[in-house]
This record gives C-alpha cells, structure tokens and sequence, in this order.
C-alpha cells in the first residue's frame, strides 16, 4: 500500500470513529518508519478536521465528535512514545491550562472540552476539577499557556471565573492569557460581563472559539 | 410536633430514549440512531440494573415548622424532599473517562442524570398524592437555585433532613453528592388558585 493510501485510511478511520483501524495503522506507520509528522498532520488531523466540518454542517453530533477524538487519543498513544524517542515535537496549535473551577467536581463536560481540544493540536494541561483559582494562573504563568479554560456548574461556583480574571489583571498577565469559559449556569452575557474572551456553549464551539482566537 | 422524615425506596426507573438522545447531544431530526452508538447506549443500559440505587427521603412540615422563607409564604405545609440514584454510577464514568471512553461515559452520564430526574419526578407525584389526601392542593415541583429560591436554601433543606441516610451530603458551595441527586419542596395551599399544578 503507497504511503498516500494509508494516510487516506488513518484519514478515514478517524471520520468513522474507528479506533481498532485508527490503532492498526499507527502501528503500522511505526513499523513501515513513515515520518510520523506527516502521518498526524496528513493522516489523523485531517480525519478531525474534517469531523468539525461535518459537525459544522449538522451531519455529525456530539457522539460523533468524542468517538473521533477517542480514535486521536488512541493513535497518538501509539506515536507519541516514539515521537519523544526522537525528541520530534509536534506542531502545537497553542497551550491550553483547564480545569474545573473549586468548589465544583463536575467534570464530564470539562474533558470533554480537553479531549476535543487535544484532538485538534492543541497542547492541553487539564489541571482536574475543585481547582483552586490561584493554580490556574500560577499553571498557566508556568508553562507559558495561551488559554484558560474555566468551568462551572453552579451558580455559586460560575463567580470563581470572574475571580481568575480579576488574578490575571492583578499579575499583569490578562492580555497575554486568553480567557474561556463554559458550564450549564454560563452564557455568552456572563462571559461579556466578566470580560472573558469566548464562551463554549458546547465542546464543539469552545473548540471553535479557541481556534478562531489563536488564529487571531 | 416536628414532622419525621421518610425514606421513599423500590423506585423503578424507565427511559425515554429520544431525551437521552437529546442529553447526549443529538439534535430532534437526528433520531435515527445507527451502530456503534446504539450499541454503546444498550450497553451502557445494561449495566443500570446495579449501578442505580434510586431512594428519596422527605418531610412534610407545617408552614409555621418551616424557616418562613417567602417562598413559602400561603403555603398550609411544605414538602422538601432528597432524591439521589447514589454514587456508583459515577464511579464507574469516571472509571470509564480514565481509560479514553469518553462516549460511555457521557452516555451513561445521561442515563444518570435521565434516572435522577425520574426519582424526583416519581417521589413529586407521591407527595403532591399525599397532599390532594389531606385536601390541600400541591404546587409544583421547584430546587434550590430556581426562581426566587436561593441555591444556598440547600442548607436549610439538609438542616431539616438527614441526607446523609441515604447518601447525600452537602458541600460548602452547595452542591450535593452524589452529583446525580436532586432537591426539591413542594407548597401545599389550601386555596386551590394558588396551585399552579395540572396533574
């Protein structure tokens, strides 16, 4: 098989959410010694980029989009050990510091968000959930993130984003940091109000969101 | 005389299959459900049988026993009420998140948060029958966090039942554990205007 057609495949095997194809070719890539690079750039990558098309044009769901990036999960478990052997660092598409703000243990829709945006490139530190606010700038500041992700699932807890906003300012870091946030109580009026820079509705558009602002 | 609290059990659990669909993100024109989705969401359902442990405790105070919130002002007795399906469920989609099953976890997500809403739907219909048997006429069903009932109202509802006698307790941003639980009171009145209730 050419090397296009298994890069058409590792494509395609991530379009249809199937990880044991997804598995057996980065094993395969290992094996033939492709170049890693251009297999998740050309192979895996395109596969979710072309889910978030598919998302955008209401054929794919939800469902859809976190089997995708279970398959991207899955093969770059398979490369990413040989990519570190090699010391090849992957093209980042931007650093992102994410987390469940304290007091709130919700978490599903928090990784959800971590795993869609690591399926797309981006480097992600996902700090848990009941995070103390402090932390996330204090992580961000330390591995010189573009992004944090705040999220919130009460109304008691939806007031810590505000407070990372206002440790951003006060260290002088907000217009270097970027500022997201999500959660069943928030919606685009509480993010303008508090002054953070996007606001994801869903995992899908948080995703968009931190794309279109990295694009700039 | 202060009221006791009862434990409501031997609750059954059923599915609407089009909200799970919908909680797991699938819009109405999408209902058309195809492998391997379907199976993961028949899958995940069979493993309900003993991962839901659904049990409500609840307490029927007199107006004058209550902490008189306005909320309940007009009301001849409230009910407040603690529903949970337990916390073993939520161990296993954390079980599930930890080794990449990201769908699993969210479709059994959904079914936990769909038998939450049961048991609080089901426990609702007994009390609201508890009130029409003593004539009075139930309003509906409202949490803390709705309307003009503070989310830190919680702590007067876990003050006055013990929530830790089926599982559930309160955390200090009002949030209770097991996630998959709900609160509740129901107003009952004597005047039947000021019941909003249909059913």
């Amino acid at each position: 098989m050419s090397k296009e057609d298994t890069l058409v495949r590792m494509e395609k095997a991530i379009i249809e959410g199937n990880k044991q194809e997804t598995e057996t070719l980065a094993k395969e890539a290992l094996g033939q010694k492709m170049d890693l690079l251009e297999v998740i750039e050309k192979g895996y990558a395109r596969g979710i980029q072309m889910v978030g098309d598919l998302w955008e044009r209401g054929e794919y769901f939800l469902p859809e989009l976190i089997t995708s990036a279970e398959c991207m999960k899955a093969a770059m478990s398979i490369l990413q050990p040989e990519l570190e052997k090699a010391q090849i660092q992957t093209q980042s598409r931007g650093k992102v510091v994410i987390g469940t703000v304290e007091g709130d243990i919700h978490d599903i829709g928090k990784n959800l968000v971590a795993s869609m945006l690591a399926a797309n490139g981006f480097d992600v530190i996902d700090l848990g959930a009941d995070v103390k606010l402090e932390t996330f700038v204090e992580k961000a500041e330390e591995k010189n993130a573009d992004f944090i992700c705040l999220s919130a699932l009460l109304t008691t807890t939806m007031l810590g984003q505000k407070r990372v906003i206002e440790i951003l300012k006060e260290k002088n870091l907000r217009k270097r940091i970027k500022v997201l946030v999500g959660g069943a109580p928030v919606n685009q009026k509480w993010a303008d109000d508090i002054g953070a820079d996007g606001y994801g509705e869903n995992a899908m558009k948080a995703v968009k969101v931190v794309q279109n602002i990295s694009k700039g | 005389m202060a009221s006791v609290a009862e434990k409501i059990e031997n609750l059954k659990v059923e599915f609407d299959e089009k909200r799970i669909l919908r909680l797991i993100g699938y819009k109405a024109k999408s209902m058309e459900l195809k492998d391997p989705v379907k199976k993961l969401i028949d899958e995940e359902k069979q493993k309900l049988d003993h991962l839901l442990h659904p049990v409500s405790i609840y307490t029927i105070l007199d107006y004058e026993e209550t902490n008189k919130h306005p909320i309940f002002s007009d009301a001849e007795k409230v009910a407040l009420c603690i529903c949970t399906i337990g916390l073993e469920l939520e161990e296993e989609i954390k079980e599930l998140m930890s080794e990449n099953e990201m769908l699993r976890a969210l479709i059994l997500d959904s079914l936990g948060s769909e038998a939450t809403e049961e048991v609080a739907v089901q426990s609702d219909r007994i009390l609201a029958e508890k009130a029409r048997e003593t004539g009075l006429w139930p309003s509906k069903r409202f949490s803390p966090g709705y309307g003009k009932w503070d989310i830190r109202e919680q702590r007067y509802v876990f003050s006055v039942l013990p929530g830790e006698s089926i599982g559930v307790r309160l955390t200090e941003s009002c949030m209770m554990i097991p996630r998959k639980s709900v609160s509740f009171r129901i107003n009952f009145y004597k005047d039947k205007k000021l019941s909003t209730r249909k059913k």
